[in-house]
Order: structure tokens, then sequence, then C-alpha cells
């Protein structure tokens, strides 16, 4: 591991995170206050003619280069605004999906080339943190039908956005809640996996405690206070302040170590030797179908067609030419047969003669 | 003007009329729109300080199969204070905008409202008016997310088909996740949008003959839409009183704490202040005007055209699809069909050439023998 960590030191590393959710869950904030920085501008929602208007989901993805545990980290960022919003749903898996198909298909074109790049630009997804509304009942349909869809591509790990709206009693049955339904439903999710022969007891037991607090509670804020002399990030209420990093408040803090140091290359390496190898291989196997999506099957299948238009015709020249060279025989056959009788005749005139 | 010695006692009819009512009671039905887990139920048992809705059981969620309706769930209760009696009726809407798919989920919503109009309508042109059901709905609540950014698509459209049918308030339930300064600016937009999409909401009457009573009443207008929290448990709050509240480890969210949401103004407008209005509002201006249209369309005597006209919509908007894609897939298979014929026609002419051409081939040839036979002829006779 060490070793592992002295060179990233040097090389830098880069992961992709993307933020999915209903508009108003606090993805932005989240991310701002993930990056200690003011990464996406706070949106404009004060024209009233726009708030009618149905939108498609736009894919933004925005770079940030961040320094963790001495480590340098190109962290990209990919929010999805839009997501959820519309009276009508059902297009909005779509969007999200093929982009995150796309990198896969850029990855597979990449590695099948004769020559390939040692470096190329690795744009795949590695973490999709899903935004739940904190109803404080259970999964929505809409939040059913994307994990699902999405879980198979991408590791998913669920958040609860907002989670100062819940008090410490309604959050544990609604965490309850959420992972029975993940379970009955039969989501993928990223869910810490390790390995009780290879992994050290220390790593099983941080990944079980991570497990537990599946679905993680957050709070985002850009705000700063200080209190008792320390500068807090923190919402403030009323009645009362809440503290991001507090672990007792929400989970932002374990959720941040986890995503940006600890499971870092685990979140990684399933990304590559898991999910885009499957992908790949449900790819390539659909091979000989019609994509209208990308070129390469495509020239395939014309290819194949010419092909068997060269064999039909290369048959029929074949058997033209069978038939030209039977007759022929014919012909000379005839002409033998006929100078046979010339011969005949000839001979019986001599004859007569 | 009446010196005391002519004094009649007409304005005593007040308080006769007082006594009336306190003996019929009332009748009050209140509807509430909004997403499962907006905080439906818990705000009706926080202002009924009861009970009134049992909360949605969770473990029965698996069994339930998805079918993706709205429907209409309504409550019956009696309430009774210092000898007054309430006839209360709630209607919840279990399913709204709930799904993946929520076009025309408004629509069952709708079609209750204007139901009960109708209801009503026919049971006053009876013989025997006495025992009449009166379900109108006389205050409709639309439980806004509490986003902070502004309405969305789904909220707009269906305000402006309540606000049109039924005494409309919108309320931000859950305010406990706003900020103040966020409270506000989100506000602001919800009624720039209100005013902007004309949706109609309930405006109080804010004139009155007492100046506190004036006053009151413009703090409960301008506070639209309203930030409620609800919570029926009691907690201690860290200064030791004991309130309705929500604890939370940093500090407590207090229902009736005027600094900390508007349910207070909300209950006036519901049940202190504006209940005699909001029925009032409910009989003299919604269910005329409901009453003048039904009665300009006379003639009709089917029971609810309206539903099977709605329910005719929908069919006829999925036989269309259907037939788009019947004819589509007809004309495919034509298309196909008709270049196989073609291809087939021009493989027959390829054929029929390349016969030819052996058939002319063999004619040449056959010219050529019979060249050959010719001089054999020619020489034959020589003999």
């Amino acid at each position: 591991m060490a070793v592992i960590r002295r060179k990233n030191l040097k090389k830098g590393l880069n992961f992709t995170i993307m933020s999915v959710g209903a508009s108003g869950l606090g993805k932005s904030t989240f991310v701002n206050t993930l990056c200690e920085s003011a990464v996406f501008d706070k949106k404009d929602y004060s024209n009233p003619e726009q708030a009618a208007v149905e939108k498609t989901v736009e894919i933004t993805p925005v770079t940030v280069d961040l320094e963790e545990d001495g480590i340098k980290l190109s962290l990209t960022i990919i929010d999805t605004p839009g997501f959820g919003d519309n009276i009508n749903n059902e297009r909005c898996f779509n969007d999200i999906l093929n982009y995150i198909e796309a990198q896969y298909d850029y990855i597979l074109s990449e590695e099948s080339r004769i020559r390939r790049k040692p470096k190329y630009q690795d744009n795949r997804v590695h973490a999709c943190l899903y935004f739940i509304p904190p109803t404080g009942h259970a999964l929505r349909e809409l939040d059913i039908e994307f994990m699902r869809r999405l879980g198979s591509r991408v590791n998913v790990i669920p958040v609860i956005a907002k989670a100062d709206s819940l008090s410490p009693a309604e959050l544990v049955d609604f965490k309850k809640r959420i992972m029975e339904d993940i379970e009955y439903y039969k989501i993928p999710i990223y869910n810490f996996p390790y390995d009780d022969e290879i992994d050290d007891d220390e790593t099983i037991e941080e990944n079980n405690e991570l497990r537990a607090l599946l679905p993680f509670a957050v709070v985002g804020s850009e705000d700063e206070v200080i209190i008792n002399g320390r500068r807090v990030r923190c919402r403030q209420y009323p009645w009362g302040v809440v503290e991001i990093d507090n672990v007792k408040h929400c989970d932002f803090s374990k959720l941040r170590y986890m995503l940006l140091s600890s499971h870092l290359q685990d979140l990684k390496e399933i990304t590559h030797d898991i999910l885009y190898e499957q992908y790949r291989t449900e790819k390539l196997s659909r091979e000989g179908v019609v994509d209208l999506d990308s070129d390469l099957p495509e020239n395939r299948l014309k290819e194949e067609q010419l092909r068997r238009e060269e064999e039909r015709l290369r048959e029929r020249e074949l058997k033209v030419r069978a038939e030209l060279t039977a007759r022929q025989n014919e012909l000379l056959a005839k002409e033998e047969a006929l100078k046979n009788l010339e011969a005949k005749l000839s001979s019986q005139n001599n004859i007569n003669n | 003007m009446s010196s005391p010695n002519n004094f009649i006692g007409i304005a005593n009819l007040p308080n006769q009329r007082h006594k009336i009512v306190s003996r019929k009671g009332a009748h009050f039905t209140i509807m509430v729109v909004g997403e499962s887990g907006a905080g439906k139920t818990t705000f009706i048992n926080t202002l009924f300080a009861a009970l009134m809705r049992e909360y949605q059981n969770e473990e029965k969620r698996f069994q339930k199969q998805l079918e993706r309706t709205v429907e209409i769930e309504i409550i019956r209760a009696e309430i009774e204070e210092k000898g007054f009696n309430v006839q209360l009726t709630i209607i919840d809407t279990p399913g709204f905008g709930d799904y993946v798919n929520n076009s025309d989920c408004w629509v069952p919503i709708v079609e209750f409202i204007d139901e009960q109009h109708l209801n009503y309508m026919k049971q006053e042109r009876k013989a025997n008016r006495r025992n009449i059901d009166d379900m109108r709905v006389h205050a409709c609540l639309y439980f806004i997310q509490p986003t902070g950014h502004t309405l969305k698509p789904l909220d707009i459209e269906v305000m402006k088909q309540l606000g049109s049918r039924v005494n409309l308030i919108p309320v931000i339930s859950k305010a406990d996740t706003i900020t103040r300064a966020d409270l506000t600016a989100f506000k602001n937009r919800i009624l720039d949008c209100i005013k902007f999409h004309n949706i109609n909401v309930f405006c109080p009457p804010i004139q009155s003959d007492d100046e506190d009573t004036t006053r009151r009443n413009t703090a409960i207008a301008n506070a639209m839409p309203y930030a409620v929290i609800g919570s029926e448990q009691d907690v201690v709050t860290p200064d030791g009183r004991r309130v309705k509240g929500r604890q939370y480890l940093w500090g407590v969210a207090e229902v009736e704490n005027e600094e900390h949401c508007d349910f207070k103004k909300l209950r006036n407008l519901l049940i202190r202040t504006h209940m005699d209005s909001l029925i009032s509002t409910t009989e003299e201006v919604h269910y005329e005007d409901y009453r003048a249209n039904r009665l300009t369309k006379e003639g009709r005597t089917d029971d609810d055209p309206q539903v099977r006209k709605l329910f005719d919509a929908k069919m006829k908007e999925e036989e269309d699809a259907l037939r788009k894609r019947f004819t589509e897939q007809v004309r495919t298979e034509e298309s196909k069909f008709r270049k196989w014929e073609q291809e087939l026609i021009d493989e027959r002419d390829r054929l029929n050439k390349d016969l030819e051409a052996e058939h002319s081939a063999v004619q040449a040839l056959k010219a050529e023998i019979e060249a050959l036979k010719s001089p054999v002829q020619a020489r034959s006779p020589r003999k």
C-alpha cells in the first residue's frame, strides 16, 4: 500500500464523481462543501417563466485540483441538473446512462487500437452519489428505478440529502427502511466489499462500519461561523446550529474521507476491473446486431454484405461458365459427329466415284 | 339614528344567530395535496391536536402493488370545543406526485372537487333537502417541497388547476430544513411564480373594524406561502419549556414559535379567524361559479359526463398511439415486401438476360453448324 501511495504522490490521481438527484436537494452545495470552494455557482431561479419549462438533463463536468493527505488529486465532478424535475421523468435515466456508457466506449476504442496511446484521458465515472430526498418514509419509484438501472454500470453510493430535517430517531428508521428497499429490489450499490481471506481485520472492520452507515446522511454548507475561536462550517437556524464536520450531526466527514482517501482506489479498481469489464463483455457479444450508435459494427456489417454479394456473383459466374463449357462440349461433340458424317459421305462419294 | 328609547332590538340578531350556529355546528372540509413524505399527515394531526390520521404503514409497502394511481381518501371526524361542534372532513391524496411519470396526476383531485359541487347541486334540487351531505372542499392546502429554489413544473400546473376551483393555500412543509435568509428568498420566488402564472390563491380578507385585527390579518396575508413545521410530540427545550416541537441534537424547532415557522398564522387562517371566510368563499364564489357553468351547459342528464370525457380522452390518446404504431409497422413490413419483390424481379431479369445471352450464343453456334453443314451439302450433290 505504501509503495502505491508513494507512486501516486508523484503522478497525482484522477477521480470522477457524478452527483444525481432532483433539484433543490443540495447537490451543488454538497460539492462545494466537499471541495471547500465554489465549484458550482448558485443557480439563478428568479425567472418565474423558466420555472414551468420542462427541461432535459444536462451533464456538466467540472475539474478541480485538490490535495488530500499530501497527494495531488484531480477531481472531476459531474452535475446533472434537470434530473427528476419534470412532470414525466421517464427519459432522464437514459441521458445519464448514455453518458456513462459513452465513456466506456471511448476506453474500449482506445484499447482496441492497433497502436495504443500510452496515456489516454480516462473519463470513466468512478462513483455516483445518488441524493435521496429526506421524506422519512422509504425509497420512491424514481429512486428505485434510477439506482437499479445505473447500479450495474457505475458504483452507486446512496446519500440522504438535507439530513438536518430528520431527527436522530427518524434518521435511524429512514436508513433502515432504505436498506430494506435496496435489498428487496436487489439494487446494486457500492457497499464496501471486502474479502475475508485477503483483507486484514482492520480493513474488514472499517468496511463493516462504513456499510452500517449507509446511506450517508449529508448536510452541506459553504457558510462559516466562528464558534469558540474555531472556524466551523455550519447551517444556522433560529433554534440551533448544525455543524457539517461534526460526526454526531451528520456523516459528511466520513463520506468525504471514504470518497477521497480510503476508498478512492477501491472505487477506481471496481470501475475498471468489474463494471467496465462487464460492459465490455456485454457489448462485444452483441456484435453483429445493427448498432446505430457506434461505427465499428456498421462497417463490419457492410463488409459482410459485400462479401456475400461477391460470393453470390462468383457462384453465378461459375454456373454460367459451367453451362457455357457444357454447351461448348455439346457443340464440339456435334461437330465431331458432323465431321464423321462428312467423312462417311466423302468416303461414300469416293466409293461411288 | 335611534336613541336609546327607540331601541327596537334588531341589533340583537347577531346574538340570536350565534345561538343558532352554535347549536347547528359547522361542516368543514380540508383537502391536503402533496407528494408522499411532505408532512401532510403530521400537519393535520398537529393542527387538530389529535391523531386524526394514522401514519402510513411502511411495513406494508412491499405488499401493495405499484398501480401508479392517485387515490382520494376521506377521513371524517367530529370535534367539539366549548360546546361547539364541527363536522370535520379531511381529504388526503396519496400517490400524488410519487411516480416517475406524474402526467395527469391532478385529474382525480380536480374531478373530486367538481363532483362535490355537483353533488351538492343535485341534493339542493331535491324536494326534501333537509339532510344534505355537504363535502364541498373549503380549503385546499398544497404542500410545496422545501427545495429553497422555486416552484416545479408539476406545482405550477396543479396549482393552476386547483386555484380556479377551490380556496388554494400554498404551504411550505418541513420548514425546518431552510434557514431564515433562504426562506425569505424562497417565498418571494414562489410569489413571483404565482403572480406570473396567474395562479389563484386564497386571499384572506384584511380589513376589519378593529385595528388590531386588521394588523393581524395583514400579517397573516403577508406570510403566504406558509412555512410550517409539524409535530405532535411534546419535547423539552434547552431552557426548560415543554413545547410541541422537533428535537434535534442541535436544538428544538418549536411548532408554535412564530420565529421558527408560520404554523400559528396558518392555524388562525384555517380555524381561529378565517374559517368562516373560507366557508363563505367556497359557497358564494366557487360553488356559484361551478353552478353557473353547469347550468349554461344544461341539457345533459348523464351522470358525470366529465369522468367519461376524461376517460375517453385518455383512451383516445392510447388508441391514437396504438394506431400510429400499427400503421408504422404495416408500412415498414410493406416496404420490406416491396423491396423483396423488387429484388426478385431484378434477379429474374438478370437470369433472363443470361439466358438470352446463352440463347444467342447457342443460335450463333447453330448458325455455325448450318454454315458447316451447307458446304458439306454443297459438296454432296457433286455426286
